[in-house]
């Protein structure tokens, strides 16, 4: 549990908060508080601390758990956990949004044409605190094709804490629901207690 | 064996089972064949069909029948990962490989498979698998696989390249199929005589 100050911007300016829970475990706590299924991932050394949280608060290790199955292609993630919806759960990705170009055929013609509700966390790597040129050129335009295929997206970054990080998520599975829609969360761990590449 | 003549005896062995299809000409001649609940027709997810399968079989409750698999060659190409996925997490599911060395739906170009043995690709994943160059042995080699248990199984079927006639484009709305087919699974731990085919 990382109990060190975190900083981050409020409406009321800069605040400084002692919080009592990582902004990666208050995403994991959301995913399992959501009743999802089963979490299947697409690695990556920013999104790891939130797949080590996920198997460690579902028993399991080494990335492995009863609920977490890592997969090695983010259109394989969209069509597994897709399918989920079809025995009536809620199916849940981590990624990174880098690999929303592979996944974008498989979420429109899969998930959004056949009403399928889907959760998605992914963090970002297009903006602040990325250090590689060239993941910029997919990954910055990541919620300009979200937004062109008509796929919710909700963007969260330093400027709210972990608890806030952790209700939109819950609330985002609610929406995918509610919608039977696939919803994305987008994540940027610039500024927080986060791993960045 | 032409394509629609193996899909009329999969039509019949499958109608216990949920079964997921690969797109275009394979879900036009199988509906032509028998339009079914139980029939997961991916109308444009070409290379999805291993994945689906997947999710459906890790999804299921364990009492269901199993999650058969009706895949092209073009397709299964496009997505090979569902091979070595599948050898990973060992699902029990079973891929019907409906392989004509061509993509049958665009203009009969030809796939890989006419030089790369599939069979073995998934052999080396760790599928069971089995071939069937008849509908003969397509009835026997699908027994036997569908018993399999602790990993999926793979059956080759080659087929002739080419398409039925007149078989009309598969104007569904997506959602449709979801719903005829979440139903369908919902009820599927029925005994046999008791489902019912939904209303649309």
């Amino acid at each position: 549990m990382v109990t060190r100050p975190l900083e981050f911007f409020g409406e009321s300016g800069k605040e400084r908060l002692q919080v009592s829970i990582s902004y990666a475990a208050s995403v994991a706590e959301a995913f399992w508080a959501s009743d999802v299924a089963r979490v299947v991932y697409i690695p990556s050394v920013t999104v790891a601390p939130v797949i080590e949280e996920l198997v460690r608060r579902d028993g399991g290790a080494d990335g492995v758990s009863p609920r977490v199955t890592p997969l090695s292609r983010e259109e394989e993630a969209v069509g597994v956990a897709g399918a989920a919806a079809l025995c009536g759960k809620l199916g849940g990705i981590v990624m990174q949004d880098n690999g929303f170009g592979n996944a974008l055929t498989a979420l429109t013609t899969w998930t959004l044409s056949y009403h399928l509700p889907l959760l998605i966390f992914a963090n970002t790597r297009g903006s602040l605190g990325e250090y590689n040129s060239m993941i910029h050129s997919i990954s910055t335009a990541v919620p300009r094709l979200l937004e062109a295929t008509g796929i919710h997206y909700l963007e969260l970054d330093r400027r709210s804490g972990p608890e806030d990080w952790g209700a939109v998520v819950r609330e985002a599975a609610n929406h995918a629901q509610m919608t039977f829609r696939p919803v994305v969360v987008l994540g940027s761990f610039w500024n927080t207690d986060g791993r960045l590449a | 064996m032409k394509r629609i003549e193996a899909l009329e005896v999969l039509a019949e062995l499958t109608a216990q089972h949920p079964v997921v299809v690969t797109c275009a000409a394979t879900s036009r001649e199988l509906a032509s064949v028998k339009d079914s609940d139980n029939h997961l027709y991916l109308l444009d997810s070409m290379g999805l069909v291993g994945s689906v399968m997947t999710g459906l079989a890790l999804g299921r409750d364990a009492s269901l029948p199993k999650v058969v698999g009706l895949e092209g060659d073009g397709s299964l190409l496009m997505n090979p990962n569902v091979l070595p996925t599948g050898g990973y997490l060992k699902p029990e599911m079973l891929m019907v490989l409906l392989d004509n060395e061509v993509y049958g739906s665009t203009a009969g170009l030809p796939t890989y498979s006419s030089e790369v043995n599939v069979e073995e690709l998934a052999a080396a994943a760790g599928w069971a698998t089995g071939r069937a160059p008849d509908q003969q042995s397509l009835r026997s080699e699908y027994a036997r696989l569908l018993q399999v248990t602790g990993r999926p199984g793979f059956l080759h079927v080659p087929i002739e390249a080419g398409n039925a006639a007149e078989i009309p484009k598969l104007l569904i709305d997506p959602v449709r199929i979801t719903h005829r087919f979440s139903r369908w699974l919902a009820s599927a731990d029925k005994p046999s005589g008791s489902r019912e085919t939904v209303a649309e």
